[in-house]
């Protein structure tokens, strides 16, 4: 088998008296066959992105400036940018509450999953059977999101555990998915506990690849567990931090089984986020153009968001 | 040892064979649509939300029989849970999997005729439609004045109490008017000292858009108006009687007779609810939940704002019809003629195979005739309770099914709710839905 990928083999100019202007054809000749092996190899990757991630992209751009009830494809209406526009107006929902509760969502997550995570990952670092704690933390991955929604829905009603708990300790009931100031700091609980096993995985990774040199010599240094936590620990752990950090933000900004399984997007609008109302606009009302521009507005929240995060971790010098 | 293993148990060319034929055998059981090939059935599907209990083995009955009887179609039910029902059809439609029956909620049947889901009833179906119902149920199968389809069971609104909490509180009766309903409702509710609630005066159900909004409606028609203007291009919410609904339902929630976050549903049925508003169809639910306690279940008319008010509720419907993608229309329709004219002997006399699943699971039909047939004439039917909902029928208000009444519907959920929990005032609820829905229903689609 030919290794058309290898460089060229070097020493011709040492026979001298072959013309430049052959060798430079033959080197394309070459170059243009490398390309094309190149390209045939990509070809399998090339072909599932375009029929997978490009034609749908292209025709979901399509249908976000039209009007189609999803069915007959000869039923798409081209109305311009008026589903965008609509979905700015006054009087639409889908900046305030949709927008904002899917960002407020996000961000909640992220902050409570990456602390806890972060605690626990440490905690773990210093704990014998540390397979046995990593894998009880992940536990939660592995069940199934339905699951997890149903038994902390029956944990926050009226005479659930949670409430049972407060009312042991003296306190009142809280009608946490009832309420609409507690329902999504409630449903943000339940998804940072269900992601911390993740990033509990991610970050205990990290913490191995910190070299123990640099331990030894802050212990000489005589610097306390804290100082060592902030000044050795954390900034090494930058890259693990950042890939949580990013990960979680787009799992939260993306989420929807969680939110219609213990609040449906109620009481009223509180805990409704941009991809519930996607999903209710395509299949409930059967305007497709609405979701696809709602889902184009997600997708430039995603990509802001993510690039905002990899400017600021790039800032304090790490490669994402 | 191994002689005997031998001689009685299967050998491997003894599995080699079974195995493939097991699976073949599996493979020809599997449901098919039929290729309609001379000695090869037709196989329609039929979907719908009857799918568990009494419903489900309710329509299993006449299906059973068609399929006994005729040898050349036969039909295949996939059932749903009616809260999954319209993402279902939607879903399944997209992904070219439709059902080639469906059995609709009648409010969505402008926005499926939009999507051009919905074929309309050949003429001569169409005119035995027309024919043999009640114009509230032909007008909730037709869009523009075209039938879709077969009416089925028809839903009208009352109030289901709890007898023994209303004796426990010292209440006689089921309330007659919104006064009446208040003072039940104060006296019966209890909490204990953390704020639990362990009974609720008056039940509001947050299950899903039916129920909510279902229960407002009700109370909005028993006071005299109507969720949509009479034309049909916005909503009629923030008339005097709209506040009126709006107000009692945000004073029962504030003086605690209400809590909306608890499932009603389940609640009465443990005997934890003494009142709410329903449809007919929780008649068959709470039979077979409560068991002997239904016995304490009573349902009266709707209160109205006062004494002497002229009665009123909502009305709510489903059909059966054909969809635009099904291979065999025909055939359908035909399945749907026998099913729903089709007369069978009951007790008392004879009514369509239809009307007597729906009374047989507490749920009428558009059929006069068929209800008087089977509840008795002097009430005497098979459960009294169903009784004020067959009255019901002469003067419930038939929901709208303009296209884009789901989304108006959902609206109308989100602002009621935002108002029960506080996030809005009265005012701001009314404001809010008119707005929106007059947005949605003006949209030209």
């Amino acid at each position: 088998m030919v290794n058309t990928l290898a460089p060229e083999p070097t020493g011709r100019a040492e026979h001298g008296a072959r013309p430049v202007a052959p060798a430079v054809a033959v080197r394309d000749r070459r170059g243009r066959r490398q390309t094309v092996v190149a390209y045939l190899f990509l070809a399998p990757v090339l072909l599932f992105f375009t029929v997978f991630l490009a034609l749908p992209l292209g025709f979901a751009l399509l249908l976000s400036m039209s009007r189609w009830t999803g069915f007959d494809l000869g039923g798409i209406e081209p109305v311009g940018p008026r589903n965008f526009t609509a979905l700015f107006a006054a009087g639409s929902t889908f900046l305030a509450p949709v927008l904002t509760n899917t960002l407020l969502f996000a961000l909640g997550t992220v902050v409570l999953a990456l602390a806890g995570s972060l605690l626990v990952a440490t905690c773990i670092d210093r704990l014998r059977f540390q397979g046995v704690w990593r894998t009880l933390y992940f536990l939660p991955m592995v069940t199934t999101v339905v699951a997890v929604g149903n038994v902390w829905k029956y944990m926050y009603e009226p005479g659930g555990l949670v409430n049972g708990v407060l009312n042991a300790l003296g306190a009142g009931s809280v009608a946490f998915l009832a309420d609409p100031a507690t329902a999504l700091p409630s449903v943000v609980v339940v998804q940072a506990w269900a992601s911390l096993g993740s990033a509990i995985l991610v970050l205990t990774a990290g913490l191995k690849a910190v070299p123990g040199t640099y331990y030894e010599a802050a212990a000489l240094d005589g610097a306390g567990p804290v100082t060592v936590f902030l000044k050795i620990t954390l900034p090494l752990l930058r890259p693990s931090l950042l890939f949580v950090c990013v990960t979680q933000f787009l799992t939260g900004l993306q989420s929807f089984a969680l939110i219609i399984v213990m609040t449906r997007g109620g009481p009223g609008d509180a805990t409704d986020v941009a991809a519930l109302e996607m999903y209710r606009q395509a299949f409930s009302y059967g305007d497709w153009g609405t979701a696809s521009a709602a889902a184009f507005v997600l997708f430039l929240v995603v990509l802001a968001v993510t690039l905002a995060q990899l400017w600021f971790f790039g800032r304090k010098g790490e490669d994402a | 040892m191994r002689g005997s293993r031998r001689g009685t148990g299967p050998s491997r060319r003894h599995l080699a064979l079974a195995l493939p034929a097991a699976l073949l055998a599996s493979g020809c059981a599997a449901p098919h649509r039929g290729s309609g090939r001379p000695g090869d059935p037709v196989v329609l599907t039929l979907l719908s939300h009857y799918a568990s209990g009494e419903l489900k083995e309710a329509l299993r009955g006449p299906v059973d029989e068609w399929n006994a009887t005729h040898d050349r179609v036969k039909v295949a039910t996939t059932a749903v849970e009616f809260s999954d029902l319209l993402t279902t059809v939607m879903v399944r439609q997209a992904a070219g999997q439709g059902a080639d029956i469906l059995h609709p909620y009648c409010l969505w049947n402008g926005q499926l005729v939009r999507a051009g889901v919905l074929r309309p009833a050949p003429p001569e179906h169409a005119e035995e439609i027309r024919r043999g119902y009640g114009r509230a149920a032909v007008g909730a199968a037709s869009v523009d004045g075209t039938v879709y389809g077969y009416p089925t069971e028809v839903q009208t609104y009352a109030l289901y109490y709890n007898k023994r909490l209303l004796r426990a509180a010292g209440v006689d009766g089921p309330p007659r008017t919104w006064r009446e309903l208040e003072d039940t409702a104060y006296r019966t509710t209890r909490r204990d000292r953390y704020g639990n609630t362990l009974v609720q005066g008056f039940g509001l159900s947050t299950y899903d858009d039916s129920t909510t909004v279902g229960q407002t409606l009700a109370l909005l028609n028993a006071a005299g108006g109507t969720f949509v203007s009479a034309d049909g291009r916005g909503t009629d919410i923030d008339s005097p009687a709209g506040r009126a609904v709006f107000g009692l339902e945000h004073r029962l929630v504030a003086e605690g007779a209400s809590d909306p976050g608890v499932n009603v549903y389940r609640a009465f049925a443990s005997g934890r609810v003494a009142m709410v508003v329903s449809a007919g169809w929780w008649s068959g639910t709470l039979r077979t939940l409560m068991g002997r306690d239904y016995r304490d279940v009573g349902v009266a008319p709707v209160p109205v704002p006062r004494a002497g008010d002229r009665r009123a509720t909502l009305c709510t419907g489903f059909m059966l019809g054909v969809n635009t993608a099904s291979r065999h229309p025909r055939e359908a329709w035909e399945f749907l003629r026998w099913l729903n004219t089709g007369r069978v002997t009951v007790k008392g006399g004879a009514a369509t195979r239809m009307s007597a699943l729906q009374v047989s699971v507490g749920s009428l039909t558009g059929r006069a005739d068929d209800m008087r047939t089977l509840l008795g004439a002097g009430g005497s039917g098979r459960d009294p309770n169903l009784r004020p909902f067959l009255d019901a029928l002469g003067y419930a208000v038939p929901e709208p099914n303009v296209p884009g009444a789901q989304r108006a519907k959902s609206l109308l959920r989100t602002n009621i709710e935002a108002m029960w929990t506080g996030q809005q005032s009265v005012d701001q609820a009314l404001r809010t839905i008119r707005r929106q829905v007059d947005q949605e229903v003006s949209r030209a689609w």
